[in-house]
């Protein structure tokens, strides 16, 4: 059991307040607009299923420091996975060479204890849980998978937790310490018909302890892998070219990722480099696409109490009714736009410095009825389930993959379609949003957001909308 | 701690010794250190510098035919016991799958020597911040000297790092392995008419310093790609011939990957299960493995199972000839075991240029970048983003963004028609320029 709370998780490895202050001392001894340690411990944990098995596991433990020194918009960076004052401050002399030519900062005196939210309380640590309460799930939906349709052939299960435990103490004393639990859930199915094989698969995922998988989600877990396998048998090639498409509420909310999220990272824009960089409170979609960035879904995977600088997490409005209203701002974009922050500087781990990223990214539900959005359609395609997206920030040219469709025929559902690349322009796709649907949907999926190699959990969310034109990869 | 290859082999041996101790059947222990550091200067300033070092413990265990891998990089020696106490009492609620169990010994050890892979330069350490300085700032210079109009903001990227590994198993193979690499390249950002902010950006990689190209080579590189990135769109959709640039081929070529993979052929999840012998490409299709590759990115003396590595023909003139089978998923297949998984792939090359070879098709996509995409290793089917040039007879006419190429695994490499002369050495995938033909594209 944990006795610890997370204020005081790191003194169990010999770090306490006087230890760093001086290590920070270190730090800013050339100056320092900012600066930052970043103490992490992590302990995870993943069980697998395969062949009627639950054969294999895997742990890993994860401790370090990163130290970070900020002049400006320069940054020097450091991290050790040795906590010993040596080490570290090593470590903050090689991050503190980036203020070389500067001046000693006066380092802080004492630490004060920084307020963060409480967006993922879980009744466990999954460091409580025993392998031996895993392995039953596990076993469990391989069971119902198999339960659910005769034509399914094969079933792989997998379930990752984590637990982990963040330090952050700036250059002005603040010390802001969180637990962030995390969970995911994955079941993988072949099925096959006559010679016919398919494969599909859903996961699920959380910031939340073992009570995450309530019967609901459970059985969700298992019928949309079934049901995303066995659908694939009957499913044909998608048609090439531009043509109208619907997304249907949830996971497409990759679009928003794609096309404007990463966009509007504010990085990108103090260096002029991406498409947004001058389109501040201009109107850029219609007046029914409201955006917004939130990281305070009770749950969420892509919540955070506090981000990885310690400034608190909040939900920002990026676009408000077509007009673009906010960056996604870490400290140092807040200095350059002279904004607060909106506690967007996240980082994959202490072996990564800052970057303003998305959270939970989504679109608000807007007037129209999803049937009436489908039935608008004479000749398109309606997307269901998604994998990944990529950006070029620049160009504002966007893709994402698309697992399972259908095609529209004059306003009609008819054959199903999958694996099918979409691609477009952000902005161009954006003012092209013409209608949008009354059916929000957060998706729970186990999202992954990757940025300059560093990657970090999000999720995304969407009501149905119509897009009007989006050039579809496929093979007739 | 910095530890040195005999403290790491020294490390592994130990621990080796206390897992067997505290009741594992079987282990296998790489104890692992690492160091880089980056530097990324834009606009004339250093704009971030990382350095650090880096290490870590792994092992995988059996313990009454059960199985299971850790990692951790908390090596505080008490931290090391309770972390090893732990991994092997939850192994225990597992389920036995005795296939896990170690390789033959007599399969493991070096496939080469570290002479003969030649993965570590000297020059490495000599390498200095102030020579990073230099050629961050030469790197710089010439992204801005280049001669686009309209940069908004342009930067240059300096990279190196060193790792070296023990690797010891219960079984007796012990053995160090030491490397190093280094990679630049620039990035340059211009303003276009339409609104547009086209990146173009060019990085190498290397395991010798002195096997990067020249500043003038980037530069020339960022030029070309800034050019093709100006005034670019799509174009109708319709069948054409694809010249796939060297640099950019490992994207189509890698969608047999997974397909031949022990865990896709024993979980039913592959459209080449059971074409072993059978041709899946034309006669120019040869891919081969080969890990013993002087200098090679993907070079190694063992692989992931300690199995001496070796090259090994995977396609050989349109034929399959070798899945990628380790150890757990040859005896699930009951076939001989293989490699787990790609060191360098190295696909021949012909003996003209892809210029050359060009000027046959009246109209033909050369491919130069990738966005998004994916394939399903299921049915092969793929489709992928891209952008590239529309050429005529071989002439350049219009620069393509906003495009898909769709196709299958089991048809496209019998597509392929010709094979130029010019090999990407900076990629852990060796492959020339390759065209092939009849190959489906959407845009308008």
């Amino acid at each position: 059991m944990h006795t610890l709370p997370p204020e005081r998780w790191f003194e169990q490895f010999g770090v306490d307040d006087a230890l760093t202050l001086r290590v920070l001392a270190t730090a800013t001894q050339h100056g320092a607009d900012d600066a930052d340690l970043y103490f992490e411990h992590s302990v995870s944990t993943s069980v697998g299923l395969s062949d009627h098995k639950v054969n294999r596991a895997h742990t890993s433990v994860d401790l370090g420091v990163g130290v970070r020194v900020v002049i400006g918009d320069q940054v020097g960076y450091a991290y050790t996975e040795d906590l010993s004052e040596v080490a570290m401050k090593r470590a903050a002399a090689i991050a503190a060479e980036i203020a070389r030519d500067g001046h000693a900062s006066v380092p802080p005196q004492q630490v004060r204890t920084g307020k963060v939210h409480d967006f993922y309380p879980v009744k466990r640590q999954w460091s409580d849980v025993g392998v031996s309460e895993r392995v039953p799930l596990v076993r469990e939906w391989e069971s119902q998978a198999f339960s659910r349709d005769a034509r399914v052939k094969n079933v792989q299960v997998g379930l990752s937790d984590a637990d982990k435990h963040i330090l952050i103490v700036r250059a002005d004393g603040t010390r802001v310490a969180d637990y962030r639990p995390m969970t995911t859930a994955h079941v993988s199915v072949t099925s096959s018909e006559g010679d016919k094989t398919e494969a599909g698969g859903f996961n699920l995922a959380g910031r939340a302890g073992i009570e995450f998988f309530t019967q609901e989600r459970q059985d969700r877990l298992v019928d949309e892998a079934v049901k995303r396998s066995v659908d694939a048998l009957h499913a044909g090639a998608a048609p090439a070219g531009e043509m109208p498409v619907v997304l249907a509420a949830g996971s497409s909310g990759i679009l928003l990722h794609e096309a404007i999220g990463h966009g509007l990272e504010a990085d990108f824009n103090r260096k002029g480099i991406s498409i947004f960089a001058d389109r501040m409170n201009s109107r850029i979609a219609s007046d029914e696409v409201t955006i917004v960035d939130d990281a305070t879904i009770q749950n969420d995977r892509g919540a955070i109490n506090v981000d990885d600088e310690g400034s608190p997490t909040e939900k920002t409005t990026l676009v408000q009714n077509g007009v673009l209203k906010s960056y996604l701002h870490d400290r140092i974009s807040a200095r350059h736009y002279d904004v607060e922050p909106t506690g967007s500087g996240r980082r994959e781990s202490f072996r990564s410095t800052v970057l303003p990223r998305m959270s939970s990214t989504y679109m608000e539900s807007g007037p129209h009825d999803p049937g009436e959005i489908i039935a608008s359609v004479e000749k398109g395609i309606y997307c269901v389930t998604f994998s990944n997206g990529q950006v070029q920030i620049g160009a504002g040219d966007f893709a994402f993959y698309v697992r399972q469709a259908y095609l529209i025929e004059n306003g009609k559902l008819t054959r199903p379609i999958k694996d099918v690349n979409l691609i477009g322009n952000g902005p161009k796709v954006l003012e092209t949003i013409d209608m949008v649907g009354n059916d929000l949907k957060i998706d729970d999926g186990g999202w992954t957001c990757g940025k300059d190699g560093q990657s970090v959990p999000v999720s995304q969310g969407m009501p149905t909308v119509r897009v009007a034109s989006l050039s579809v990869g496929g093979q007739s | 701690m910095n530890t040195t290859t005999s403290e790491q082999l020294d490390l592994a041996e130990r621990t080796v010794r206390e897992t067997l101790g505290l009741g594992a059947d079987e282990v296998s222990v790489s104890v692992s250190q690492g160091s880089h550091t980056t530097v990324q200067r834009r606009d004339g300033k250093v704009e971030q510098a990382t350095e650090a070092t880096t290490r870590g413990l792994s092992l995988s265990l059996m313990v009454d035919d059960r199985y299971s891998s850790h990692g951790t990089s908390d090596l505080r020696p008490e931290a090391l016991t309770q972390f090893l106490t732990n991994a092997i009492a939850a192994t225990r609620f597992l389920e036995p799958d005795p296939d896990r169990a170690l390789p033959d010994p007599a399969l493991c050890g070096r496939g080469s020597t570290d002479a003969e892979l030649d993965v570590f330069d000297p020059a490495f350490n000599d390498y200095t911040p102030a020579d990073r300085s230099k050629t961050g700032h030469e790197i710089e210079a010439a992204v801005i000297a280049s001669g686009l109009d309209n940069v908004i903001s342009s930067s240059a990227y300096i990279a190196d790092g060193s790792s070296q590994s023990a690797r010891v198993t219960s079984t007796g193979f012990a053995e160090e392995s030491h490397g190093a690499w280094f990679a630049l390249g620039g990035e340059t950002t211009l303003a276009t008419p339409d609104g547009k902010r086209p990146e173009a950006s060019a990085y190498y990689a290397g395991r010798y310093l002195s096997d990067l190209p020249s500043i003038e080579t980037i530069q020339a590189e960022i030029v070309r790609r800034a050019k093709e990135r100006l005034d670019s769109g799509p174009m109708e959709s319709g069948k054409y011939p694809m010249i796939l640039l060297n640099q950019v081929a490992g994207r189509i070529l890698g969608v047999i990957g997974g397909p031949i993979s022990g865990g896709s052929l024993h979980h039913d999840r592959s459209c080449l299960k059971g074409k072993l012998g059978e041709s899946i490409g034309s006669s120019l299709f040869t891919i081969v493995d080969d890990p013993t590759i002087p200098r090679g990115l993907g070079s190694s003396a063992w692989d992931g199972d300690t199995m001496m590595a070796k090259p090994r023909t995977i396609v050989q003139n349109g034929v399959l000839e070798s899945y990628y089978l380790n150890t757990y998923y040859s005896r699930k297949l009951k076939m001989p075991a293989t490699t787990g998984g790609r060191s360098n792939w190295v696909i021949p090359a012909g003996d003209q240029s892809w210029q050359d070879l060009a000027k046959a098709f009246p109209k033909a996509i050369l491919v130069t970048g990738f966005l998004g995409g994916n394939s399903n290793g299921v049915t092969g089917n793929f489709s992928f983003g891209v952008r590239g040039v529309l050429l005529e007879n071989g002439v350049p006419t219009k620069n393509l963004s906003e495009m898909n190429v769709a196709g299958g695994v089991l048809d496209i490499f019998h597509k392929l028609s010709a094979v130029a002369n010019d090999t990407w050495t900076f990629s852990s995938t060796r492959s020339p320029t390759l065209i092939f033909e009849d190959v489906q594209f959407s845009g308008t």
